[in-house]
């Protein structure tokens, strides 16, 4: 039986729409960064792939998923416009803050750094003096939240109780 | 004398007819700038560049310690004003918490002072979400002894409560009748936590920290776990009692915390429309009520309590009255100096009203202070700048008097700090109008109970 076209057409649209609408959808994947006050009109966003591996999936040796991720970038202006600085570089930052990962320098364009291995961790860009600093300690310019640290339980959290919109 | 003094300028508050008195129009949202003639404007202060600038406000009591301190909402900062001269206020610190960029959330919502011994400390509580940092963070606490000298603030502790992340939206320092300073805090669970301050301030094991939990009995846990919102916590001088009064999710309850260790249940308010309750603020002797629920168009309810705190009703249903600023908008948090309401009424600004007849509530005073757009409240994505299109959680969040000079003070999530004065209002002190002298103003040294 030949499914009537519209039917057909349809979920085509859709998908079309989708795909479309760039960054504006955002699977488990995807990393929306957001600018820092030092490079507010700055845009960016950032996909976690799967490291190179023979097997179908990357994992450390302890099971954790080993992630490159590819980040987008653009607005950012020349690092030395806000200082002593001439690169900016990506970290995996864990959620307390503590440590500092450091992935590779970025740039505006697609640059795709890695490897990363936390389940939730903060991506975040800064400016640093140069290309391979060994901490951070130059503004953030960008920063994301790793798409599983949005799967922490806030049902109870009483931001204004969920009764804002 | 000083009753004397006290009672004729209780009458002789210019009483101005506004909005919501029976029969008056609301005025345009155009046309919602200044004031009251008897409410005057000491100082305003623009204290953030971004679009919210301010959540709670808090201001000591003392008139030798003129600050005050006002929590930077979504800028996860705070910042201590001396207000020795209140027309100028002088910012002495803005602390915010590390990597401030790098954290998500409502931020510092609520701040509260208080004394042990001969030092002054202030706690502020923040608020991160999911995917941020200091998820677990409730409050962070601050020895505040040596002001104006900023440089001798000094953080003394943090109170984490991982079990619940999210942080303390609304706090209470509370001068116990036992003669303990106690902190409750509201957490994402169906209890409000009681920290001992005096043990937070010496450090040691966190976990010896809490000494009890309130619970509440009204859960409405189709909209979260139906926990607290906030709370006013008070000396019942005529029954012999410390009180909690809860407002929270599924409506309001008052317990007997003389023991805060094992609380016991008096009563309830609940009932169509009071699932979202948000603030439950008594009158000085606990026998009337002022109470708040968070949505558009609901006004302030006024309580008769005796039936309740006098153990003959368990839940009581029906308000003897009510007010609001404009029925269109949402008056917020509130401080009771009996008969005076204050109120931080959201859109519309600062507004007083009082209690004579608590039947039948009377517009004071008022000043807008909001100067914003009618339904572009907090409330959008964080990603959008926060704003919504429907929400009128904009404007006035917190209020405070100091009752020796009665300086208002307001936060203003909008506009930022502003200072008042209203005619015919110098002071509060419950005994000059034959009422107990219990308000949220605490006597560190001394209690509720002369020992």
């Amino acid at each position: 039986m030949q499914r009537p076209r519209h039917l057909v057409l349809a979920p085509c649209l859709l998908v079309t729409l989708l795909v479309g609408a760039g960054t504006a959808v955002s699977g488990p994947f995807d990393i929306p960064l957001l600018p820092g006050p030092k490079v507010p009109t700055a845009e960016g966003e950032a996909r976690l792939l799967f490291a190179s591996s023979p097997f179908g999936v990357a994992v450390t040796v302890d099971g954790r998923h080993r992630y490159d991720i590819r980040i987008a970038l653009s607005g950012l202006p020349d690092p030395t416009s806000l200082g002593a600085y001439h690169a900016y570089v990506a970290w995996e930052v864990s959620t307390d803050l503590a440590d500092w990962h450091r992935l590779g320098a970025v740039q505006n364009g697609t640059t795709t750094v890695g490897q990363t291995s936390r389940n939730k961790f903060l991506l975040v860009i800064t400016a640093e003096p140069d290309s391979m600093p060994s901490d951070h300690s130059g503004p953030t310019v960008m920063h994301g939240t790793s798409p599983s640290g949005w799967l922490q339980t806030f049902m109870t959290h009483p931001m204004f109780r969920g009764i804002s919109q | 004398m000083r009753g004397t003094l006290a009672l004729t300028a209780l009458f002789a508050v210019a009483a101005p007819v506004l909005a919501q008195d029976a029969g008056m129009k609301v005025p345009s949202f155009d046309q919602k700038t200044g004031g009251s003639p008897n409410m005057t404007l000491v100082a305003h202060v623009v204290n953030h560049p971004g679009a919210w600038k301010a959540a709670d406000i808090e201001i000591e009591e003392e008139l030798s310690r003129p600050y005050l301190y006002l929590s930077g909402f979504v800028n996860n900062d705070f910042q201590i004003y001396d207000i020795k001269d209140p027309t100028h206020p002088k910012m002495l610190l803005d602390w915010s918490i590390e990597n401030p960029e790098l954290h998500r959330g409502i931020g510092a919502m609520d701040g509260k002072y208080f004394k042990i011994g001969t030092h002054y400390y202030y706690a502020q509580s923040f608020q991160f979400m999911q995917g941020s940092p200091d998820t677990d963070l409730g409050a962070v606490i601050f020895d505040v002894t040596g002001l104006p000298d900023a440089a001798t603030v000094k953080e003394v502790a943090r109170i984490r409560y991982p079990a619940s992340p999210g942080g303390f939206h609304n706090t209470f320092a509370y001068k116990h009748s036992d003669g303990r300073v106690l902190y409750f805090a509201t957490v994402g669970e169906s209890k409000a936590i009681v920290y001992d301050l005096a043990k937070v301030v010496a450090g040691g094991d966190p976990a010896s920290w809490i000494v009890g939990d309130v619970p509440n009995p009204t859960p409405f846990r189709q909209n979260g776990a139906g926990g607290y919102h906030d709370f006013y916590v008070g000396y019942d001088v005529g029954r012999l009692r410390d009180v909690f009064y809860g407002a929270g999710l599924g409506g309001y309850s008052a317990w007997d915390v003389t023991r805060p260790e094992a609380p016991v249940q008096l009563f309830t308010i609940t009932g169509l429309g009071f699932d979202i309750a948000h603030t439950f603020t008594p009158s000085p002797d606990g026998n009337y009520a002022v109470t708040e629920t968070e949505y558009q168009y609901t006004p302030l309810r006024i309580w008769d309590l005796k039936e309740g705190q006098d153990d003959q009703r368990q839940n009581l249903d029906l308000p003897i009255s009510a007010w609001t600023a404009d029925w269109r908008d949402l008056s917020h948090n509130h401080e009771v100096r009996w008969p005076f309401v204050f109120v931080s009424a959201y859109e519309d600004g600062l507004f007083v009203f009082d209690l004579k007849n608590p039947k039948v509530p009377r517009t004071d005073g008022w000043f807008y202070t909001c100067h914003c757009t009618h339904e572009h409240g907090f409330g959008g994505n964080p990603n959008a700048g926060w704003e919504s299109t429907t929400s009128v959680e904009q404007g006035a969040f917190g209020v405070d008097v100091r009752n020796a000079d009665g300086l208002i003070v307001l936060s203003d999530m909008r506009t930022g700090l502003w200072l008042f004065r209203m005619k015919g209002f110098d002071g509060w002190n419950g005994k000059d109008i034959g009422m107990p002298n219990i308000s949220s103003v605490q006597d560190w040294d001394h209690g509720p109970v002369p020992r």
